[in-house]
């Protein structure tokens, strides 16, 4: 049986985090992910947003962690080598109604200390924000505001957290889980793991895992969003992030310039839906609003749609919980329940508060030895061409350009294989290969030829991404 | 920095007989760059037969037709630099280029684009459902089966009856594989009426006209997708081991956004508009290239 002190459970963000944070002290960490890979989860499809953090109530744990995270994130995304835009966020409001609200978050967001807010007029909006539609009323401006690539930021995490030590375990679902002497037994579909303390963050399935020992008071509820990714070309696209303040207190709606320089498109809103299914209803949603906010836009430029999956935390009553759900049912046991925004925000914030609670409880020490910095992969495109011819001299595949959207090369995608990617869905999470307009079709060949030789299978078993999803004949219909 | 009068980017149909017609009309100094490390572009894919029947007279497949453009590049001094990716285009005249080689920076007078075109994929139909795998644009689709002789399904429904679409049912109906339904939301088949009697009725593949595809199912793999008559409105489940989507090319113009219009630029090929035959790209790429070459020889 193996044997470490904190067992996390859960490879998206929030155990990424939590196990990068625990390797700050002088504790064994092992990470179990049910998938192949990191990251596959809620932290693979959402918004992308680093919140500016003046939507919440002073005084909470979620204020207080997102105006923290906020400030900390240029050095978080320093630490861990990833893309960040500090594009600023303007929330905008169509009516009266709607203008009050964003005097309310003004307001709300002065007492919190976010840095920088401005309440504007349409006509100053619209100045600041030309592809904005004329009958803005008035807007919020938070220039702290920004975006990541969310699963770039949790497998940077990951990676982090491996270099100093923590042992990650994939494919590993966790099924029961013991109380022993020393403190738990966590039985997987891979073996005995024994250890003096749990972080559970099993994302969706989070109340079930905490049920595996312990009651859970909180349940979650799932519900499905849709989003549409504009190309990166397209027209008119806004700079800043555009946030929709509904008038009737419907639903919101969102812009997203990302990082990769595509247009992120919704969420819409579906109840009771529990799969990663995209859904027309929700699509047409997303259109329409897109249409009403930011009416220049040229849908006709959509590279791709997804459905994402909230894990909307619930009390045995059904009424909905806001505040972030801490649960610590047990000694050295603590459980994240129902994360929902900012928890891609607040991932490296909830690990640290995590990581201190169990510190204090197992009476961990500081780990001099631990590294917070994660080199990331080195990309031709971002050097300057002297830099990237004498790449080319070292390494010749560094000049062999294998995704023609995002121009990646064949050194690059080694390098994520290297790195972890078992599947074409995990090289393009980790270098974007199959991101951009063709969407994969002109080099998912090669990727594939690529994963088989460095992964040492036939190209009959590589897989889009998971078990069953081989991309050939001869590799599925066999399971 | 290397210097040319005339660089070429692109080296199939179009951008091989430009280059031929350029040296023919008395350009000497012409480059001729592709990524892929052959000439030809699409062609060597191509596998079947009913190329070049403008141009030679007689049905030639692919390669055939791909290996007379060759030869004819080679009977010219043209400099062929393959296995070359055109990272960007400046609007001071240079190339910048990208192989195992090296990065490479070429000065011009004049560059022709030839870079053909790229096909619009499942993504850009933002169809409701899953996204698993066994979903392929028929140009891949084409390229794993012809050049890499890859299996992708056995039961396989095509999106979209354009000439690609009609080819590509053949292509699996000879393969072995069973094409269960061509769906096409236009009244009649996309491509060429040689295409449809050749593919299509030849064979005795079902296709089916103002029928769409609303939504994908299945996962990790794909199982069916639901298909809808775009007269009754009434949709039916189709079960399916594989999709191809052959719902249309774009002209592949990323290299010279923001330069549209300069004196020193022009258009051959697919990337100037998409051409039903390659005769027909070959023929636009002779014409502009003896145009351009006689430009800079005044
Ligand atoms: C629609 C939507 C939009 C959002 N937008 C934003 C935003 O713009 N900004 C922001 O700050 N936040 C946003 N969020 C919140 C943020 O995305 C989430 O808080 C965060 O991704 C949660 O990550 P997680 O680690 O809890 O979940 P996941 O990524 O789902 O990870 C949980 C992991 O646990 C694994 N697992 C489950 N059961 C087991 C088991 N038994 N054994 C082993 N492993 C198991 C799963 O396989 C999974 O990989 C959004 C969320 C949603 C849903
Ligand atoms: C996928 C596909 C399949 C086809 N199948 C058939 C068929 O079966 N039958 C039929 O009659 N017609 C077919 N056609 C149509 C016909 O073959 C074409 O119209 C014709 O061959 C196009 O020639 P072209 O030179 O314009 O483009 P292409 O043959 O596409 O050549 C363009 C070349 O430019 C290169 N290139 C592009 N960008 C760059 C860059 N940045 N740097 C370097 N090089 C670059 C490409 O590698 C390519 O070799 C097909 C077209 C496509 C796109």
């Amino acid at each position: 049986m193996k044997s470490y002190d904190v067992a996390v459970i859960g490879g998206g963000l929030l155990g990424c985090f939590a196990a990068r944070n625990l390797c700050r002290r002088k504790l064994h960490i092992a990470l179990l992910e049910a998938r192949e890979d990191v990251c596959t989860g809620i932290s693979r499809a959402n918004t992308a947003i680093i919140y500016p953090g003046y939507d919440h109530k002073p005084g909470t744990l979620k204020a207080e962690l997102c105006v923290r995270a906020n400030a900390r994130f240029d050095a978080l995304c320093r630490e861990l080598d990833v893309s960040f835009s500090r594009c600023g966020s303007l929330r905008v409001s169509f009516g009266e109604k709607a203008d009050a609200v964003l005097r309310k978050k003004y307001e709300n967001g002065l007492l919190l200390g976010v840095p920088g807010l401005r309440l504007l007029s349409g006509e100053d909006a619209q100045r600041m924000e030309p592809s904005l539609a004329e009958s803005i009323s008035s807007a919020l401006y938070a220039p702290t505001a920004g975006t990541v690539n969310p699963w770039e930021l949790g497998i940077a995490a990951c990676e982090n957290a491996a270099a100093n030590g923590a042992a990650l375990f994939l494919s590993t679902r966790v099924l029961g889980i013991r109380r022993t002497e020393q403190g738990y037994q966590i039985e997987t579909d891979r073996g005995h793991f024994s250890c003096r303390a749990v972080v559970n963050c099993a994302g969706l399935q989070a109340d079930r895992v905490q049920e595996l020992l312990f009651p859970s008071p909180v349940h979650i509820a799932p519900d499905a969003a849709d989003y549409l990714i504009l190309d990166k070309a397209t027209g008119n696209k806004p700079s800043h992030i555009i946030q929709y303040e509904p008038e009737d207190g419907g639903k919101g709606f969102n812009a997203v310039p990302t990082v990769e320089g595509s247009l992120l498109l919704g969420p819409s809103e579906r109840e009771n839906e529990t799969d990663f299914a995209v859904s027309a209803a929700g699509l047409s949603f997303v259109r329409e609003r897109a249409g009403q906010v930011l009416p220049g836009l040229d849908l006709n430029d959509t590279i791709r749609s997804f459905a994402a999956v909230r894990p909307n935390p619930q009390r045995p009553d059904g009424s909905s919980i806001g505040s972030f759900v801490i649960e610590h049912p047990g000694l050295a046991f603590w459980s994240l329940i129902g994360i929902k925004t900012p928890g891609l925000t607040c991932a490296d914030e909830l690990g640290r508060y995590l990581a201190d609670k169990l510190a204090a409880e197992l009476g961990a020490e500081e780990n001099p030895a631990f590294d917070p910095c994660r080199p990331g992969i080195r990309r031709a495109r971002e050097l300057p061409l002297s830099q990237r011819a004498a790449l080319v001299r070292e390494n010749p595949e560094y000049g062999e350009i294998v995704c023609h959207c995002e121009e990646v090369t064949k050194a690059e995608i080694r390098e994520t294989i290297r790195r972890g990617a078992v599947s074409v869905d995990g090289v393009k999470r980790r270098v974007g290969a199959g991101m951009g307009r063709c969407q994969g079709s002109r080099c998912e060949r090669t990727v594939m030829e690529l994963l088989a030789e460095e992964l040492g299978v036939p190209v009959t078993a590589v897989r889009k991404d998971g078990p069953g999803s081989e991309i050939l004949e001869g590799g599925h219909g066999k399971n | 920095m290397e210097k040319t009068e005339l660089l070429i980017i692109g080296a199939g149909a179009a951008g091989i007989s430009a280059a031929s017609a350029a040296w023919d009309a008395g350009c000497r100094d012409i480059i001729l760059t592709d990524r892929l490390p052959y000439p030809g572009g699409v062609l060597p894919q191509c596998l079947h037969e009913g190329f070049g029947l403008a141009a030679y007279g007689s049905e030639l497949t692919g390669p055939a037709y791909a290996a007379r453009l060759a030869e004819r590049l080679a009977q010219t001094g043209v400099r062929f630099l393959p296995g070359r990716e055109v990272l960007a285009v400046t609007k001071e005249k240079t190339a910048v280029l990208s192989g195992s080689g090296g990065i490479e920076e070429i000065r011009f007078e004049r560059l022709i684009l030839a870079t053909g075109s790229r096909e619009r994929t499942v993504g850009s139909l933002a169809l409701a459902g899953t996204r698993p795998a066994g979903v392929f644009t028929a140009g891949q689709a084409q390229e794993m089966i012809n050049l890499h002789h890859w299996q992708l399904g056995d039961r396989i429904v095509i999106l979209g009856s354009g000439d690609l679409g009609m080819i590509m049912a053949r292509r699996f109906t000879l393969e072995g594989k069973q094409v269960l339904a061509v769906l096409e939301q236009g009244e009649s088949y996309g491509g060429i009426a040689r295409n449809y009697h050749r593919c299509i009725e030849a064979y005795h593949i079902p296709i089916f006209y103002r029928r769409t595809i609303r939504e994908i199912h299945g996962m990790p793999r794909i199982t069916g997708v639901t298909v809808e008559n775009l007269e009754s409105g009434e949709r039916e489940l189709l079960c399916c081991d594989t999709l191809i989507t052959a719902v249309g090319l774009v002209p592949e113009r990323e290299l010279i956004r923001g330069l549209e219009g300069k004196p020193w630029l022009s258009l051959a090929g697919n990337c100037s508009r998409v051409h039903d035959l390659a005769d027909s790209a070959a023929a636009e790429g002779t014409k502009v290239g003896s145009l351009v070459a006689g430009q800079l020889l005044k």
